[in-house]
């Protein structure tokens, strides 16, 4: 843990504030866990490459044979982030995203059972959980003698978390538990469920976590869903009728059910952000012996530029999703607390860039890549749901901008409120006052400012590095401009707010990437040169978008979209045809 | 029972082709390759776990003992041998590249007498040197019997008397040995059913593999805290001096790359006299 509290990167950034010292170094493995780590990955290629075939014959089946469940429980595949000292492997944020980017390379399916249960599954009993709790129930977790289940989601309440319907009454000693779970990941293999439900009726999200197992009379399960991807993995429906869960099951505080569910989902964005990665690399592996090895024309396609731009682009995007879940690994095992933006940063760039290396590599790999005799189309269906799940890209999307310019809110608040008294506070008023002035006349004229700038960075970098404080200086911008024009109002404002975020998302991305090269470079590496062009890629890239986004706050057809959309709403169809 | 499996890591064999010599000759580079446990080691090891667990109920009743001579980055390879289920280790610190099979033979005898194993299973050969020669010197040195290249191997429960079967080039060959005894292994000898100990029930079957089994993560964790006695050539009274000099190494000359295909044996015949003048 740190000692002195650090900010959230993002926070700063749309203040205009750049915090280096949350970058650099990049983080690293210790010397042990690498070796360690290296044993792991490597145990777990022998022990999943010998499924390869059976893997493509699950998912048409739609269900992994309990067989290999218990091969993946006897291989300790449970036990990942439980304490060593309570049986587990006791790994990191940084160990566990790693170890399931190898799950992920292999099968996707298997990524998301051992995923669920340790990233979303069990972790409230990490985060929240009593010793006693702990004592009860970590040895079982780690054998996987208990599988994990998370139960958030309902018929009703999907994004809008806060508006479940299951309830929790007390009645003596215990809770008497009702409702419904949906599209629960584990639920038919699971016998630990972190359970949502509503213990005060009259307040929104008024709703507290528990733990609740199948011992309990009263808690049984749907069919096993039939889905696009991630088929052998089980999703069910998972009910709970009458169900006493005695006091002490109870996770985190009465009412504080909203923000245990949040911390645990931000807690777990690493393993699904390893994942990705993990994807990503096998299908870069495919697709470039598929592009060496495939003639047309009289020569490899690997010669033709359109190919190489899809596997440069390929690995940029895979450099890039791999520093960024590393770097938030890395603030979460150094003890950050705010790091939520970061978190569903990672989220939302990581999942969308498997999409696009997805769909790009079975584009490359041609007719073969639609049929089911490779396994690209299978790796596209199983990704699909990454930017669903564990909160959709979209709401992310919206989380990420208005997280992130909270505190350009508050500052704009207290000015407000300034002003308003400035003749009752003329010191301190004008003190904020010039202090809120100066700020703006430097983030418009680029004044070097401390703490607006990259003093750490080696020189190779300069150049990176002066776009991206010029980035951030139009990012504060456009927050405080944006934030002035809507008020409160920019909860309602989703277009507006989407651009911002997408701005974040690139400048934070750009971040992860530059500090890792930084650290290559300054390390001398090998390769550095190669990770320096990556980063030129990625930042030329990002900000031509971020230009792009800026000058469609002001200047935009949001309006006229909306209208066209309206009119769809309105007639429930598409209403023109050519005949 | 006690056995003793010396066990050495290899530049990874997959990678063969990025093993460098030095510019002077003096010496073959490994620098920037990653170690591999020695395969012909990891069947001995496999063997030897066999012989030693009851395999239906996932439980072990005798000891297995790796043990290495390298220096401190050699630890890695041992923790391997744990992690797929060794009980301890044992270190003795030397230049693994220098060493010659005599010195290697009489360290390990040394260790042997220490130990007092009911049995050494090792590699044949390793697969840097390929000498295949240190079992015959150790079972020498040792003047214990030596089995060479055993495709099964089946103990009673004391395991006191090993039975084993070698494929030799006129046919398979039965012996019978009691222990202790020096025995390398084939690679047959990762049959399902190639070994049995009196112990696991005989109709047990292993599922087939290439190599020796996996570590699991559980096994990793495990041999992080399993002993690795360190210890010297000094420390174990050994003065064996090379017998072996090696004076310069030189990589093979890069081969053409040229595919020919011929349409005959008799073209085959001119061409290999003619052109690569091998007949």
């Amino acid at each position: 843990m740190t000692e002195e509290k650090m900010p959230s990167f993002m926070r700063s950034l749309c203040m205009g504030r750049i915090e280096q010292d949350v970058l650099l170094p990049f983080p690293t493995m210790r010397d042990g866990d690498k070796e360690m780590l290296q044993g792991v990955a490597e145990a777990l290629s022998s022990m999943l490459g010998a499924h390869e075939e059976d893997f493509r014959r699950w998912d048409r089946e739609g269900e992994f044979p309990s067989e290999y469940i218990d091969e993946l429980k006897e291989f300790g595949a449970f036990g990942l982030i439980i304490p060593e000292d309570e049986g587990g492997l006791g790994f990191g944020s940084m160990a566990y995203s790693r170890a399931l980017q190898e799950v992920a390379k292999y099968d996707a399916s298997t990524a998301v059972t051992i995923g669920a249960h340790s990233s979303i599954g069990m972790r409230g009993l990490k985060l929240f959980g009593t010793d006693e709790q702990k004592k009860r129930y970590y040895p079982k977790l780690s054998t996987g003698e208990m599988i994990a289940a998370f139960c958030l989601t309902e018929p009703g309440a999907g994004s809008d978390a806060a508006s479940i319907a299951t309830v929790a009454k007390r009645d003596g000693d215990d809770w008497v538990l009702n409702g419904n779970k949906l599209w629960i990941t584990n639920g038919g293999i699971a016998s630990f469920f972190t359970v949502f439900a509503k213990t005060d009726a009259s307040k929104r999200g008024g709703m507290t976590a528990f733990i609740v197992t199948t011992e309990m009379e009263g808690v049984s399960v749907g069919p096993h869903e039939d889905k696009m991807g991630l088929r052998a993995s089980s999703t069910t429906t998972v009910n709970f009728d009458e169900v006493r869960v005695p006091a002490d099951h109870m996770l985190g505080e009465e009412g504080q059910g909203f923000k245990v569910a949040m911390k645990i989902l931000n807690s777990g964005r690493t393993g699904l952000g390893g994942g990705s990665v993990g994807a990503m690399k096998k299908i870069i592996e495919m697709a470039t012996a598929q592009a060496s090895e495939r003639k047309q024309f009289g020569q490899a396609i690997k010669d033709f530029g359109l190919i190489q731009q899809k596997i440069g682009q390929m690995v940029v995007d895979c450099y890039a999703a791999e520093s960024v879940v590393t770097l938030v690994a890395g603030l979460v095992d150094a003890g950050h607390e705010d790091y939520a933006v970061e978190a569903a940063i990672s989220k939302v760039f990581a999942t969308e860039a498997l999409w696009r290396t997805a769909d790009e590599g079975l584009q490359v790999a041609g007719g073969n890549g639609y049929m089911c005799e490779f396994p690209y189309e299978r790796m596209l269906r199983d990704c699909r749901i990454n930017r669903i799940f564990e909160g959709t890209n979209d709401i992310l999307r919206l989380f990420i901008a208005l997280t992130g310019m909270n505190g350009v809110a508050s500052e704009l608040k207290e000015l407000a409120s300034l002003r308003k008294s400035i003749f009752s506070h003329p010191i301190k008023g004008f003190g904020v006052l010039s202090d809120y002035a100066t700020k703006q006349a430097q983030l418009r004229t680029g004044i070097r400012a401390e703490g607006t700038h990259f003093t750490r960075l080696v020189p190779e970098l300069a150049a990176y590095a002066d776009s991206f404080e010029d980035a951030t200086r139009e990012l504060a911008t456009a927050t405080d401009r944006v934030l002035r024009k809507h008020g409160k109002g920019i909860i309602g404002k989703q277009f507006a707010t989407r651009r911002l975020a997408e701005i974040m998302i690139d400048l934070f991305v750009w971040a992860a990437v530059m500090a890792r090269v930084n650290d290559a470079i300054a390390a001398g590496a090998d390769d550095a040169e190669q990770q320096r062009e990556i980063l030129h890629v990625f930042a030329g890239a990002a900000t031509k978008r971020i230009r792009h986004q800026l000058r469609r706050i002001d200047d935009n057809d949001d309006e006229t979209l909306k209208s066209v959309a309206a009119h769809a709403f309105e007639l429930g169809r598409f209403a023109w045809d050519t005949i | 029972m006690k056995i003793l499996v010396p066990i050495k890591r290899v530049a990874d064999p997959d990678n063969a082709n990025k093993v460098k010599v030095a510019p002077d000759g003096s010496s073959v580079t490994s620098e920037g390759l990653e170690w591999k446990l020695n395969p012909f080691d990891e069947w001995s090891l496999e063997a030897a776990l066999r012989l030693t667990e009851n395999a239906a109920e996932k439980s072990r009743v005798g000891e297995v003992v790796v043990v290495t001579i390298g220096p401190k980055d050699a630890t890695q390879t041992i923790r391997q041998g744990l992690a797929m289920g060794a009980e301890r280790a044992i270190r003795v610190e030397g230049d693994d590249a220098q060493l010659d099979a005599w010195q290697v033979a009489s360290v390990l005898a040394a260790v042997a007498k220490k130990e007092q194993p009911d049995l050494i299973i090792m590699g044949k050969q390793v697969v840097d040197g390929d000498s295949n020669v240190v079992p015959q010197y150790l079972a020498e040195l040792l003047g214990w019997p030596a089995l060479n290249y055993a495709q099964s191997l089946t103990t009673d429960a004391e395991g006191k008397t090993v039975k084993a079967q070698r494929e030799l080039d006129t046919g398979v060959e039965t012996l019978e040995v009691d222990g202790p005894a020096v025995i390398t292994c084939a690679d047959r000898i990762l049959h399902p059913q190639a070994v049995k100990n009196g112990v696991t029930p005989d109709d047990f079957t292993y599922p087939a593999i290439e190599g020796g089994r996996y570590a699991t993560l559980k096994g990793i964790m495990k041999a992080k805290r399993k002993p690795i006695d360190e210890t010297t050539v000094g420390d174990l009274g050994v003065e064996a001096a090379a017998t072996v000099q090696y004076t310069a190494f030189e990589l093979p000359p890069a081969r053409s790359g040229n595919t020919t295909f011929v349409e005959s044996v008799e073209e085959l015949v001119e061409k290999l006299h003619a052109d690569a003048k091998v007949l």
